[in-house]
C-alpha cells in the first residue's frame, strides 16, 4: 500500500509539473487545446494526492507499523475517528493533507470555472500547480509519509514491525481536534485560489471588475473556515488544555490569525473596488499578503523557529518554506510593480465621511493589528538574531496592542454600514448615529452603576451595544419599509430584504456575530479561579458555587486509565449538577493528560480540572475557574459563520447580474477565439 | 461654574490615581506571576495554569514566587531572582531597554505610519480627478438596468442620501 502511496505523488508531481508549463504555454499561445490538457492535469494531480491520502489512511486503519508514520501516531486500540485524524497528527502526515486540500480547490477552481474566466484560467492553473509541485515536492523528498522502518544490523537493513505502535499524542484526542485541523488547512489552503486569480489578473493585464468579483467568493470560503478553524482550535484549547482560557496569544495561534485579519480586510476594500473603482493596487497587496500570511503561518507552525505549545510537528522543512516564501514575495511584488499603470484609481473621494473612508479606517486598524501581531510573534527571534538574547513577548504585549486597536475595529463594525457611499451629509449622521449612541450611553452608564469598572471590559460592553443597535436598526429600517410598501409582516420583511441582498445582511449578521464574541472577550476580565485538594466529602467553595466531592474513582478502557473525582454542585444552596473530571494516563504513548469538566452557561461557565493526585494524603488537586460569558464567543463564532454562508449565497439581483455577465463573456470569448 | 467643577474633579481624580500608584502595593501572585512566562515552552504565563500536563516548571515557579513573597521582596527584587535564575526570557515581555524598547515601539510607529498612509492616499484621491473612464460611463447593458430597476423599485428602497 505505501508503494501505491508513493507511486500517487510522483505522479502528482509530474502532473503539477506539466500542468504548471501547459498553463503557461497555453496561455501564452492562446491554445485552448493547451489550456484543457493544463487543466485536465490538474484533475490528474487531484486523483493521485487522493490516491496517496487513501494509501496512507488504509495503512493507518490496519495498523500497518511497519510504516514509521503509521508506528508514530496510531496504535491498535486508538478508536477508528482518531486513527483516521493520524493523517494530520504528524508533519508528514499533515502536509500530505496540506496538498490534498490544495487539489481539491484547484481541482473546483478548474471545474467551476470551466466556462468562466477563460483568459484568467491558464495563469491560474499555472501559479495553483506551482504551490501544489512545492508541496509534492516536500511530501515526496523532505517530508514522505510513507518510509518504511528498518532494523540495521551488521548484516543489512531489513524491514520491521514494531508489535503496536505510539499512539496518537492524547492532547489530540478530542472531538474538536478531529475537525478543528482541517477546517485550519481549508482556510489557509484556500487563499491560495484568490492569489492565483489575482497573479492571472496581473498577468494577463485583465484587471477589471471580473477577477475582483471572482476573488471575493474565493476568499469568503477560506476566511470562514479559517475563522471556523480559530475558533475550533480555542474550544480545544479550552476544554482540553485545562488551562482555562481559549486564547494565549500562542506563535502559532497568531500564525493563524494573521492571514485571518488581512482577508478580513481584503473582504470589506474590494467592496470599494467593485463600487467606486478605487483601491486597485490595495487589493492586489492585500490578497498576495494574506496568501503570504498564509504560507508563513504553516512555516511557523513547522519549522520550529518559534516555541509553541501547537508546534507539534517540528523537522528540517524551514529552509525550504523561506525559498518558496522569498519566491512568492519576490514574484507577485515584481509583477505588482509592473503593472501598476493598470491598477489606477477610476474615481476620486469625495468626501471624508463616506463608507469608502470607514472601509480605509478599517483596513488600517487591520494591517496595523497584523503588523503589531507579527511583530511580537516574531520579536523574540529577530532580538536573538540582532542581540543573542532570547526574550519572551507574551500575552501582556498582546493585551495591551491589540485591545485598543480591536475596540476600535468594533466601534467601526457599527459605524461603517450607517456611512454612506461617497457623502454622508450631517443631517444622515445624525439620524443615524443618535439613537445607537443614546442607547450605548445608558447601557454604558447602567453597567458602570452595576459596578463594571474594568475599563476595557466596560468599553467592550458599551461598544457592543452601540454596534448591536446600529446593525439591528438596519434590519428595522429596511423590514419597515417592506412592512409598508409590500404589506408583509415583521418577520416576512426582515426574510425577504436579507434574500434580497444575502451579501449586505449577511454582513450585518457576521457583524453582529463579531459583537458576541466580543462580549464573549469582555468577560475575561471577571475570571476567578480556586484551587484545593478534595476527597470524600471535602467542599470546595468558588464564588457562589460549592463543590462537594462524593469520591475519586479509578477506572480503565483499553486506550487509557483514568481517575475521576466525582463533584455535586450546588449553586446559592441550590442543586446545580455532578462534574467529573478526569486525569488521564494514555497506555500507547505513556502520557497523561486531563480532561476537563464543564457546566457551560449562557452567564458564566464553571470549569473544573483535576490536576493531578497529591502524594502525601492522596486528595486530588482541583482547579475550579468561573469563567464569565464565554458561551457567548462560541455563539458569536457560530453567528459569523451563519452570517457568511448567508453572504456566500447569490440573492436573486447577484443571479441574473452573473447571467448577464456570463452571457457576455462568452459573447468576448468567441469573438477572441479562446 | 459646571467646567471649574469638572477640572477639579479631575484633577483630584488624577492626584488620587497617582498617590495610589505611588504606594509601593504588597506584591501578589498575580501581579508577580502575570509578568513571567512558564519555561516549559506553553508561552503561558506563571499566574494561569500551564497548558503542559504536570508541568514541573510552573510548580516550581509559583513555589519561588510565594516563598520570595512570604519573605517580604518587592516585585522588582522577585522578578531580578528569577532573571538571574531563568534568564531574561522568564519576562512575559522583555525590559523597555535598549534593542528590546522596539517592541512597544514599532507597533505604534506602524500605526501611525498607516495613519499617514491612509491621510495621503485619502488627499491624493480628493485632489486627483478620475484618472481613467469611470464604471458609470461604459455602456450600460439594458436587461442588467432594468433588473436593478425593478429589484429597487420591488424593495421600495431609494438609494441611501
Amino acid at each position: 500500500m505505501n508503494q501505491v502511496g508513493s507511486v500517487g505523488l510522483i505522479a502528482a508531481l509530474a502532473f503539477a509539473g506539466y500542468a504548471v508549463i501547459a498553463g503557461v504555454a497555453g496561455g501564452k499561445l492562446r491554445s485552448l487545446r493547451v489550456v484543457k490538457s493544463a487543466e485536465r492535469a490538474v484533475l490528474a494531480f487531484f486523483v493521485m494526492i487522493t490516491m496517496a491520502v487513501a494509501a496512507l489512511e488504509t495503512l493507518l486503519l490496519t495498523d500497518n507499523f511497519h510504516i514509521a508514520y503509521v508506528a508514530e501516531h496510531s496504535n491498535r486500540d486508538l478508536p477508528t475517528y482518531y486513527k483516521v485524524a493520524a493523517l494530520w497528527a504528524g508533519q508528514e502526515g499533515s502536509l500530505l493533507f496540506w496538498t490534498w486540500l490544495l487539489a481539491i480547490y484547484s481541482a473546483l477552481a478548474v471545474l467551476l470555472n470551466r466556462k468562466k474566466n477563460r483568459q484568467l484560467m491558464p495563469y491560474v492553473v499555472a501559479v495553483l500547480m506551482a504551490t501544489g509541485t512545492f508541496f509534492t515536492t516536500l511530501v515526496f523528498f523532505v517530508a514522505n509519509p510513507f518510509h518504511e522502518l528498518a532494523l540495521v544490523t551488521a548484516s543489512g537493513s531489513q524491514a520491521f514491525a514494531p508489535p503496536d505502535g505510539n499512539g496518537l499524542n492524547p492532547l489530540l484526542q478530542y472531538h474538536s481536534m478531529v475537525i478543528h485541523p482541517p477546517m485550519l488547512y481549508l482556510g489557509y489552503v484556500g487563499m491560495v485560489v484568490p492569489f492565483a486569480f489575482a497573479m492571472a489578473a496581473l498577468l494577463t493585464r485583465q484587471l477589471g471588475d471580473n477577477w475582483i468579483r471572482t476573488t471575493r467568493r474565493w476568499t469568503m470560503v477560506p476566511w470562514m473556515l479559517l475563522g471556523l478553524g480559530i475558533l475550533l482550535g480555542g474550544n480545544w484549547a479550552y476544554v482540553v488544555l485545562g488551562w482555562g482560557g481559549y486564547w494565549g496569544w500562542d506563535p502559532v495561534e497568531n500564525a493563524s490569525l494573521l492571514p485571518w485579519l488581512s482577508g478580513t480586510a481584503f473582504l470589506h476594500s474590494v467592496m470599494i473596488q467593485e463600487k467606486r473603482g478605487m483601491l486597485k493596487v490595495w487589493n492586489v497587496v492585500l490578497v498576495i499578503t494574506t496568501f503570504f500570511l498564509s504560507i508563513f503561518g504553516t512555516f511557523l507552525t513547522r519549522s520550529g523557529i518559534v516555541s509553541s505549545v501547537h508546534a507539534f510537528a517540528q523537522s528540517n522543512i524551514g529552509p525550504f518554506f523561506a525559498v518558496f516564501l522569498s519566491l512568492i514575495l519576490f514574484f507577485s511584488v515584481t509583477l505588482l510593480f509592473l503593472r501598476l499603470d493598470h491598477l489606477k484609481s477610476e474615481n476620486k473621494l469625495d468626501s471624508l465621511v463616506s463608507r469608502e473612508s470607514g472601509f480605509l479606517f478599517n483596513n488600517w486598524i487591520l494591517l496595523a493589528l497584523v503588523f503589531a501581531v507579527l511583530w511580537g510573534t516574531l520579536f523574540p527571534v529577530i532580538s536573538k538574531a540582532v542581540e543573542g538574547v532570547t526574550v519572551t513577548v507574551g500575552a501582556p504585549f498582546f493585551n495591551k496592542t491589540a485591545i485598543p486597536m480591536g475596540l476600535l475595529l468594533l466601534f467601526l463594525t457599527g459605524a461603517g454600514p450607517l456611512l454612506a457611499w461617497r457623502k454622508t451629509s450631517f443631517q444622515s449622521l445624525k439620524r443615524n448615529f443618535t439613537v445607537p449612541l443614546v442607547l450605548a450611553a445608558v447601557s454604558g452608564i447602567a453597567l458602570f452603576v452595576a459596578g463594571v469598572r474594568h475599563l476595557y471590559a466596560w468599553m467592550t460592553l458599551f461598544l457592543s451595544v452601540f454596534v448591536a443597535v446600529c446593525v439591528l436598526g438596519e434590519f428595522w429600517k429596511g423590514a419597515r419599509t417592506r412592512m409598508r410598501t409590500a404589506g408583509e409582516n415583521f418577520a416576512q420583511a426582515v426574510y425577504n430584504l436579507t434574500m434580497r441582498n444575502t451579501r449586505r445582511y449577511g454582513g450585518y449578521i457576521v457583524h453582529l456575530g463579531m459583537v458576541l464574541l466580543f462580549i464573549g472577550f469582555a468577560g475575561l476580565a471577571f475570571r476567578t479561579d480556586v484551587k484545593g485538594l478534595v476527597g470524600e466529602g471535602d467542599l470546595l467553595r468558588v464564588k457562589n458555587y460549592l463543590l462537594h466531592c462524593d469520591g475519586l474513582v479509578n477506572g480503565e478502557n483499553a486506550n487509557y486509565e483514568f481517575t475521576r473525582a466525582l463533584l455535586t454542585v450546588t449553586k446559592d444552596g441550590r442543586a446545580f449538577g455532578t462534574l467529573h473530571p478526569e486525569k488521564r494516563f494514555y497506555k500507547a504513548s505513556q502520557q497523561p493528560t486531563s480532561y476537563v469538566a464543564i457546566h457551560p452557561t449562557l452567564s458564566e461557565d464553571l470549569y473544573v480540572v483535576l490536576a493531578g493526585l497529591d502524594q502525601d494524603t492522596g486528595k486530588g488537586i482541583v482547579e475550579v475557574f468561573v469563567n464569565p460569558l464565554v458561551m457567548w464567543v462560541w455563539i458569536g463564532g457560530v453567528v459569523v459563520f451563519l452570517g457568511t454562508l448567508l453572504a456566500l449565497v447569490p440573492s436573486r439581483v447577484e443571479r441574473e447580474m452573473a447571467e448577464i455577465r456570463a452571457s457576455q463573456e462568452v459573447a468576448v470569448q468567441t469573438e477572441n477565439g479562446f | 461654574m459646571v467646567s471649574k467643577l469638572f477640572c477639579r474633579t479631575l484633577v483630584a481624580l488624577l492626584l488620587a490615581a497617582v498617590a495610589g500608584k505611588g504606594a509601593a502595593a504588597k506584591p501578589t501572585m498575580e501581579s508577580v506571576g502575570s509578568g513571567l512566562v512558564c519555561q516549559c515552552g506553553c508561552n503561558g504565563i506563571v499566574s494561569q495554569p500551564c497548558q503542559h500536563y504536570e508541568c514541573a516548571y510552573h510548580a516550581e515557579m509559583r513555589a519561588m514566587i510565594q516563598k520570595e513573597i512570604a519573605e517580604g521582596k518587592d516585585e522588582a527584587a522577585i522578578r531580578q531572582d528569577f532573571i538571574l535564575r531563568y534568564g531574561v526570557q522568564v519576562l512575559a515581555v522583555p525590559p523597555a531597554k535598549g534593542f528590546n524598547l522596539t517592541v512597544w515601539i514599532l507597533p505604534g510607529v506602524g500605526l501611525l505610519a498607516g495613519l499617514a498612509l491612509v491621510l495621503v492616499i485619502v488627499r491624493r484621491w480628493r485632489r486627483a480627478p478620475a484618472s481613467v473612464t469611470a464604471p458609470s460611463a461604459r455602456p450600460v447593458d439594458p436587461k442588467a438596468l432594468a433588473a436593478v430597476e425593478e429589484e429597487i423599485k420591488s424593495m421600495g428602497l431609494g438609494i441611501r442620501d
